[in-house]
C-alpha cells in the first residue's frame, strides 16, 4: 500500500550498475578506445618521424634541414617532386573528367567499355606501367626499334606519363562518383535555357563537381608523390623525394635524412588536405548525398565531343596496350630479344608465398579497416562528446600521408619493445588499416546520416542494449559502407607498394614488393608474369565479394560508387 | 538476418586467414643478399638436405646491413644467409652474432672461414664489364679491353652499374678501384666515370639483365647471373679487363637473438659441404671447397689486391664522399 | 513491487526539462490511471514529444520523478522500462521482414520460438495483417506500416504505450479509420496509452482524457467534453474549435435562482455562473458559433436575444457559417441544418439567441 510520494527506487546490484553504465558510456568507450588506436597507428607514427628529424646522438638539431635546403641535389628533388604531383594531378583531372563525362553522358555504346578500362590500373600495382613503357619505349624497347625514336623514357617525362596512367582510375572513380550522382536535370535546364555545352560544363558541371573534383585532386597528388614504384623504375638520375627516402632508410639506414625528406614530403600534403577541408567545409555531404541518376545519352557538339573522345582514346589505348604488353611479357622467354612463347615465367612458383601473404594481409586489413572505419563512423555521427570533429579528422588525414611517411614512421615507432610489429604480419595490414581508413569512415558517416536516430531508439524501446542495438540494426544498415571500406582497402593493400616496402621481412614477403624488386633488378618477365597473377586473383576475389554481397541483396552498383567517396 | 550472415561470413574468412597464420618449426628466417634466382636455388639445396625451409626477402647487400644496423639488437630474422663483408665484420664487431665451430667447416681456407668461428664465407664473386653484343655491333663499338676505357665520352650514358649505397657489388666496385689506383687517384677515376653512367642501379646484378635486354650498351655488374644469363639466350658478352676485377665474400652469420639455433646450425652445417660448394660454383661462385667454376673455368681470373677489413672499416666514410661527391652539386 | 490499483499507472512529478537555458518542460505533474487513454495536445513547441521521450526514456530531464506502477524509472535506459514507443515515423527496421520486426523484442528477451511465432501470429491478426509476416517493411503501405508499427510496440505487453503523432503520415480517410482502429484496440487490450497529436480533433474523437499544453506548461487535463465546452482559459477555448469571445464586465449576480448578467459590447448578456463572481469582475463570456440559434422572426425562450445583420454566409454542406453583425461586434454563427431553416441572405436581418449556459471566463 505504498502512498503517493514514497515509491521506492528500485535497488540495484553491483553486477546491473555496471551493466547500466556499460549500456549508457559504451559510446564514449567506443569512442575513447578508437581514439587511442587512431593516436598510437597514426600520429605516433608521423610523430617518431618528425622526432627522428630533429634528434641527433647530442640533442635537438636543425643541422638535417639545414643539411637538406642548402645541398642542391636535395632541392632539386623537393622541386622535381612537386613538379610531378603538380603536373599529375593537372593531367589525371582533366583525362578522369573527360572519361567520366563520356562515361555518364557520353554515347551509350562508349560506356561500358571505356568505365572498364579507366577502372583497370587500379588493380595493378601502379608500377606496372614502368614496365610496360620499358617494354615499349626503352632504349631497346619494341617502339623505339621501330621507329627509331630518339627519345630516352629514363627521366622526368617518362615518371609522368607511368603516373599518371597509374592513378587516372583513382581520379575518374571520384569523378565519376559525383558525376553521376549530379542531377541530370540541372544540366537540361542550364540547356534549355540556352547555354551551350561547354558553356555548361564550365558554369555548372564542373562547380558542382568541385568537391568531387577537390579531393580526387589532394588523392591523386598525395598518391603520386608517394608512391614511387614507377620514380625508382623510370626516374634514372632524376631525383624525387620519395625514391630517395626509400634509397636511404633501405640502401643506406640514414634514418635521419630519410626522416627530413619525408618531412618535406607530408607538408605539401597537409596543406592540401586542410585547404581541402576548408574548402568543403558544409558542402561535404552534397557530393555524395544525391541519388546517382542515369543520364540519358547526350547529343554531344563536337566541340566537346572530338576532343573528350580523343584524350579518352588515347588515355584508354594507353591502358589496354600497357597491360598487353605485360601479358605478352608474362609469356615471352625475353621479350624484345628473344620472343620465343614460353610458359616458365607463368610456371615460375617462387612468388607463391608473396601472392598468398597480399591476399592474407589484405583481407585482414579490409576487415580491421572496415570495422575500424564503421565504428568511427559510428561515434563520430552519434556520440556526444567533446572532440568529435577532432577525431574525424585525423580519421580522414590518413589518405593526405604519403605511404612512404607512414611506412617509416612504422618502422621507427614500432621497431622496439613494447610495441614491437616489425617482422610481423599486422604491421603490414595495419598501416593500410590506417592509411585508407578514410573511405569506410566517410561512407560511415554518411550512411548514418541517412539512418534516423528513432530506428536504434526504437531498438532500444523494445529492450534492447546498446550492443544488440549495434549488431542488430546498426551494423546490418551500415553494411554498405563496411562493404565499401572493405573493398577499397583491400584492393588498395593488394597493390599498394610506398608503405609496405619499409615493413616487410623474411617470410613475409608481398607481391607488390616482390614485382617492384623484380622490375628494377630488371628481370621484365618474372615481374610481369607475377603482376598478371595477382591481377587474376583480384579479379577473382572481387568477383566473389560481388557474388556474396549479392546473393545478401545489397546492391551492388551502389557500393561501387561508394568506393570512390 | 541478411548482415548476420555476411558477418559470420566475414568472421570465418578473417578467423581462417589469421589462425592459419602460425609457422611451423622447420622455418627459420634469413636475410640473404644472393641474386633472387641464386637465392630461390640455396633455399631449395637447404631445403632438400636438411627439411628447413629458409624464408627470406630479397634485399642487396647493402640493402641488408641497413636494416641489420637498424634492427640491432631486435632482428627480425634468425640468421644472415648472405652479406657482404662489411656487416659480417661489423656483426662480429657489435656481438650481434654468435660462433659456431662447425664441424662440417673443418679444413676451409682461412679466408672463407672467421678465426673465431663467427663469419662463414659461403661463395666469393666478383664484378665483371659485360656488353650488350647486337648493340655493339649495331655502334661499331669493341668491347674495352681496359677499365680506362669507359671513360671515353662515347659510352656517355651507355653505361649502368649500381648505387654502393645500396649494393654490396657496387661497394666492392669502390673499394676495388680505390686500391687499384690509390684513393685519391680512384675517386678521381670513379667521378670521371660517372659523366658516363646513366644511373646507379639498386642493385648489384640489376646492370646484367638492363645490358642484357639492350637498354644499355654496357655495364659493370655482378659476376652471379652472367653466366645463367647468357644461357638463357640474353646477347650478353663479358670480360675481365686488363687491371684485373675485386671480390668480396657473401657471409653467413647466426644472430644472437634466435629461437631456433639448432636449425641455424644445421644450415651452417650444409654450407660448409663440398656439395655446396660444387652447386655454388656451378652458378659461377668461387666456393670454400675447391670445385670447377663455370663461368671462369680452370683459369683464375686476375684479381686486383683487396683489404676486406680496410675496406669494410672505411666504408661509412666513402659513402659520405660518395653522397658528397655524386648528390650535392646543382646540375 | 507494489502493484495496487488504486495508484495511477503511470504518475510524473513536477518534471523539469532545460535545453540550455530554454526551459521546455516546467514542472509537468501528471497521473494517468490504468487502461486510460490520454491525449497531449498543443501547437508545435508546447513540450508534448519531449515529455513523451522523457516517459519512454530517450530525453534526460533535469528534475522530477516517473513512476510506473509504483516504481521510479526515470534512471533507467528506454530497453528497461516497461513502456514502448511508436514512432511518428515508425523506425520500422529497414533490412528486416514484418514477423522480424514484430519478434525483435521478443528475441531480445529471449523467448521460445514456438512462443515468439505464436505471439506474431496473434499480433498480424490483431493489427489485421494477417499472412504478411514475410513482407519487407517497404514493401507495405503507409497504414500497414503504422499497424507493424503499433503491433511491435505492443509485442512485449507494455504497461503504457506510447505514440507520437502516429496518425499524422497518413492521408485524410486512413487516418480516421485508424484513429478508430487504435482506439478500439486500446480499448480491447484495456492498454495505458499516451497519444500525441497537434490535432486537436483528433484528439477529442480519441482520448478519455486530454492534456492541452504550451510552452512547457499543462494548461488544462479533462475529458473532451470538460475541455471544448468549459476551457480554463481562452487559450484552449481558442485552440480547440472556433470561438467567439465577448469582453464584459458582471453587473449583478443572483443567488437563487443562480444567475448573473454582464454588461458587453453587444447589450446585456445572463448567464448560468460556474463559480462566484462578483459584481465589477471583469470576464470573458466564451459563445461557441454552434449554440447560438438564429432565426428571422423574434423567438420567446428566456434566453438572451439580439438582433443583428447578416455580413457574410457560407454554405458547407452540412452548415452554414455566418458572420453577424451585432452593434458593430462580429460574430460567427454555425446553423446546423440548413435546409431546414432557410439559408439567411447577405444584408438580411435576423434574431441571435445566446443560450444562459454559456462559459464564462475571469479576467485578470
Amino acid at each position: 500500500m505504498a502512498e503517493a510520494g514514497s515509491f521506492h527506487v528500485p535497488r540495484f546490484g553491483v553486477r546491473e550498475r555496471v551493466k547500466a553504465f556499460l549500456n549508457a558510456e559504451l559510446v564514449n568507450i567506443l569512442a575513447a578506445i578508437l581514439f587511442l588506436l587512431l593516436v598510437i597507428f597514426l600520429l605516433y607514427p608521423i610523430l617518431a618521424v618528425l622526432i627522428k628529424s630533429i634528434k641527433d646522438p647530442e640533442g635537438l638539431t636543425l643541422s638535417y634541414y639545414v643539411k637538406f635546403f642548402t645541398k642542391g641535389y636535395y632541392f632539386r628533388s623537393l622541386t622535381n617532386t612537386l613538379l610531378l604531383g603538380l603536373i599529375n594531378t593537372v593531367v589525371c583531372l582533366i583525362t578522369a573528367f573527360c572519361l567520366a563525362y563520356l562515361t555518364t553522358r557520353g554515347p551509350l555504346l562508349l560506356r561500358k567499355p571505356l568505365k572498364l578500362v579507366a577502372m583497370m590500373p587500379l588493380i595493378a600495382p601502379p608500377y606496372l606501367f614502368a614496365i610496360s613503357l620499358i617494354i615499349l619505349f626503352g632504349h631497346n624497347g619494341i617502339m623505339t626499334k621501330a621507329f627509331g625514336i630518339k627519345w630516352s623514357l629514363y627521366g622526368f617525362t617518362g615518371v609522368v606519363i607511368a603516373q599518371t596512367l597509374a592513378f587516372i582510375p583513382l581520379a575518374y572513380l571520384m569523378i565519376e562518383n559525383t558525376l553521376r550522382s549530379l542531377n541530370p536535370n540541372l544540366e537540361e535546364s542550364a540547356y534549355d535555357l540556352g547555354a551551350s555545352e561547354i558553356r555548361i560544363i564550365r558554369t555548372i558541371t564542373i562547380p558542382l563537381l568541385a568537391p568531387g573534383i577537390l579531393k580526387a585532386g589532394l588523392l591523386v597528388f598525395v598518391m603520386t608523390i608517394a608512391e614511387f614504384g614507377n620514380a625508382a623504375i623510370l626516374g634514372g638520375r632524376t631525383p624525387f623525394l620519395a625514391p630517395d627516402t626509400y634509397t636511404m632508410i633501405i640502401g643506406e639506414a640514414d634514418f635521419e635524412m630519410g626522416s627530413v625528406l619525408s618531412v618535406i614530403l607530408i607538408i605539401p600534403c597537409i596543406i592540401i588536405f586542410f585547404l581541402h577541408n576548408y574548402m568543403l567545409t558544409g558542402k561535404k555531404f552534397t557530393t555524395i548525398g544525391g541519388k546517382p541518376v542515369a543520364s540519358e545519352p547526350r547529343k554531344m557538339t563536337p566541340l566537346v565531343k572530338i576532343p573528350f573522345i580523343l584524350i579518352s582514346g588515347t588515355v584508354g589505348m594507353a591502358i589496354v596496350v600497357s597491360f598487353g604488353m605485360v601479358l605478352l611479357a608474362s609469356f615471352t622467354r625475353i621479350l624484345g630479344v628473344n620472343n620465343e612463347l614460353v610458359l616458365t615465367h607463368i610456371l615460375n612458383f617462387d612468388s607463391n608465398l608473396a601472392i598468398y601473404n597480399s591476399i592474407k594481409v589484405s583481407l585482414i586489413a579490409a576487415f580491421i579497416g572496415a570495422m575500424v572505419g564503421t565504428l568511427l563512423a559510428y561515434v563520430i555521427v552519434r556520440g556526444k562528446f567533446f572532440g568529435r570533429s577532432f577525431i574525424e579528422m585525423i580519421s580522414l588525414s590518413g589518405f593526405a600521408l604519403p605511404g612512404t611517411v607512414i611506412g617509416i614512421g612504422y618502422l621507427l615507432a614500432f621497431n622496439a619493445p613494447p610495441l614491437k610489429l616489425t617482422g610481423g604480419i599486422m604491421i603490414l595490414a595495419l598501416n593500410s588499416v590506417f592509411r585508407f581508413l578514410a573511405v569506410g569512415v566517410e561512407a560511415g558517416i554518411s550512411k548514418l546520416h541517412q539512418i534516423n536516430i528513432e530506428i536504434e531508439e526504437a531498438s532500444a524501446d523494445l529492450g534492447a542494449n546498446f550492443m544488440a542495438t549495434f549488431y542488430k540494426i546498426v551494423l546490418p544498415l551500415m553494411f554498405p559502407a563496411f562493404i565499401a571500406g572493405f573493398i577499397y582497402t583491400f584492393m588498395t593493400t593488394l597493390v599498394s607498394l610506398s608503405a609496405v616496402v619499409f615493413l616487410v621481412s623474411p617470410g613475409f614477403e608481398l607481391a607488390a614488393v616482390r614485382i617492384f624488386d623484380r622490375a628494377v633488378y630488371g628481370e621484365i618477365g618474372n615481374a610481369s608474369a607475377t603482376t598478371m597473377k595477382l591481377v587474376v586473383i583480384v579479379i577473382f576475389c572481387m568477383v566473389i565479394l560481388n557474388y556474396i554481397t549479392k546473393k545478401t541483396g545489397f546492391d551492388v552498383s551502389q557500393k561501387k560508387g561508394s568506393v570512390a567517396v | 538476418m541478411k548482415g548476420k550472415f555476411i558477418f559470420t561470413v566475414a568472421a570465418a574468412i578473417f578467423s581462417l586467414v589469421f589462425f592459419v597464420s602460425q609457422s611451423p618449426a622447420q622455418e627459420i628466417r634469413a636475410y640473404m643478399g644472393l641474386s633472387p634466382e641464386n637465392n630461390a636455388k640455396v633455399v631449395s639445396f637447404i631445403k632438400e638436405k636438411t627439411g628447413i625451409q629458409i624464408l627470406q626477402t630479397f634485399q642487396s647487400f647493402g640493402e641488408i646491413e641497413a636494416k641489420v644496423k637498424s634492427e640491432a639488437p631486435n632482428f627480425n630474422a634468425d640468421m644472415i644467409t648472405g652479406c657482404g663483408s662489411p656487416l659480417a665484420f661489423m656483426a662480429k664487431k657489435n656481438q650481434w652474432v654468435v660462433p659456431y665451430d662447425s664441424p662440417a667447416w673443418k679444413g676451409v681456407a682461412p679466408e672463407f672461414i672467421d678465426q673465431d668461428k663467427y663469419w662463414f664465407n659461403i661463395s666469393n664473386f666478383s664484378f665483371v664489364l659485360v656488353g650488350n653484343k647486337n648493340k655493339l655491333q649495331e655502334k661499331g663499338y669493341a668491347m674495352p679491353k681496359s677499365w680506362k676505357e669507359l671513360l671515353d665520352p662515347k659510352w656517355k650514358d651507355q653505361i649502368v652499374m649500381s648505387s654502393p649505397l645500396s649494393s654490396g657489388t657496387a661497394n666492392m666496385i669502390r673499394f676495388a678501384f680505390l686500391a687499384l689506383y690509390g684513393e685519391e687517384e680512384g675517386w678521381k677515376f670513379l667521378q670521371a666515370l660517372d659523366k658516363n653512367i646513366h644511373h646507379y642501379t639498386r642493385s648489384g646484378n640489376a646492370p646484367t639483365d638492363l645490358v642484357g635486354r639492350g637498354e644499355f650498351l654496357l655495364g659493370i655488374t655482378s659476376d652471379e647471373n652472367v653466366k645463367k644469363r647468357i644461357d638463357e639466350g640474353y646477347p650478353l658478352i663479358w670480360s675481365v679487363p686488363q687491371e684485373g676485377i675485386g671480390y668480396d665474400g657473401t657471409f653467413a652469420l647466426i644472430f644472437k637473438t634466435t629461437k631456433k639455433m639448432a636449425e641455424c646450425k644445421k644450415v651452417i652445417d650444409v654450407m660448409g659441404t663440398p656439395e655446396f660448394s660444387r652447386m655454388m660454383a656451378e652458378i659461377g661462385y668461387v666456393t670454400p671447397r675447391p670445385a670447377e667454376n663455370k663461368l671462369y673455368g680452370k683459369v683464375t681470373p686476375k684479381y686486383i689486391k683487396l683489404d676486406l677489413g680496410y675496406a669494410a672499416e672505411m666504408r661509412p666514410k666513402w659513402n659520405d664522399i660518395w653522397k658528397e661527391k655524386f648528390r650535392t652539386e646543382f646540375k | 513491487m507494489s502493484s495496487n490499483h488504486s495508484v495511477p499507472m503511470l504518475m510524473l512529478r513536477d518534471i523539469h526539462k532545460f535545453y540550455d537555458h530554454l526551459e521546455v518542460l516546467k514542472g509537468i505533474s501528471l497521473d494517468v490511471p490504468k487502461g486510460e487513454l490520454v491525449t497531449f495536445v498543443g501547437p508545435s513547441g508546447c513540450g508534448k514529444t519531449t515529455l513523451l521521450r522523457v516517459i519512454g526514456g530517450f530525453t534526460p530531464f533535469d528534475s522530477g520523478e516517473v513512476i510506473l506502477d509504483g516504481l521510479r524509472i526515470d534512471h533507467l535506459p528506454p530497453n528497461l522500462r516497461d513502456t514502448r514507443i511508436c514512432f511518428q515515423n515508425y523506425a520500422l527496421f529497414p533490412h528486416m521482414t514484418v514477423a522480424e520486426n514484430i519478434s525483435y523484442g521478443l528475441k531480445i528477451k529471449k523467448w521460445k520460438k514456438n512462443r515468439v511465432e505464436e505471439r506474431v501470429e496473434e499480433l498480424l491478426k490483431l493489427v489485421k495483417l494477417e499472412g504478411l509476416g514475410g513482407r519487407m517493411i517497404d514493401k507495405l503501405s503507409g497504414g500497414q506500416q503504422q499497424r507493424v508499427a503499433v503491433a511491435r510496440a505492443l509485442s512485449l505487453e507494455p504497461k503504457v504505450l506510447l505514440l507520437d503523432e502516429p496518425l499524422s503520415n497518413l492521408d485524410a480517410n486512413l487516418r480516421l479509420t485508424m484513429r478508430g482502429e487504435i482506439r478500439k484496440l486500446q480499448e480491447r487490450l484495456k492498454i495505458t496509452t499516451i497519444f500525441v497529436t497537434h490535432d486537436q480533433f483528433e484528439a477529442m474523437s480519441i482520448s478519455d482524457r486530454i492534456v492541452v499544453m504550451k510552452e512547457g506548461v499543462i494548461q488544462q487535463i479533462g475529458s473532451p467534453i470538460e475541455i471544448y465546452e468549459r476551457p480554463d482559459n481562452e487559450f484552449i477555448a481558442s485552440f480547440v474549435g472556433y470561438v467567439n469571445f465577448l469582453d464584459g464586465v458582471v453587473e449583478r449576480v443572483d443567488i437563487r435562482p443562480d444567475m448573473a448578467t454582464a454588461s458587453t459590447p453587444i447589450g446585456r448578456i445572463d448567464f448560468v455562473p460556474e463559480r462566484n463572481f462578483n459584481v465589477g469582475d471583469k470576464v470573458k463570456l466564451v459563445i461557441r458559433p454552434e449554440t447560438i440559434n438564429i432565426s428571422r422572426s423574434e423567438p420567446t425562450t428566456g434566453d438572451n436575444v439580439l438582433q443583428g445583420e447578416v455580413e457574410i454566409g457560407m454554405y458547407v454542406g452540412s452548415l452554414t457559417k455566418y458572420t453577424v453583425q451585432v452593434k458593430g461586434e462580429r460574430m460567427i454563427i454555425d446553423q446546423a441544418n440548413p435546409r431546414e431553416t432557410g439559408i439567411f441572405k447577405e444584408n438580411e436581418k435576423l434574431y441571435l439567441t445566446i443560450p444562459k449556459n454559456i462559459h464564462v471566463l475571469r479576467k485578470d
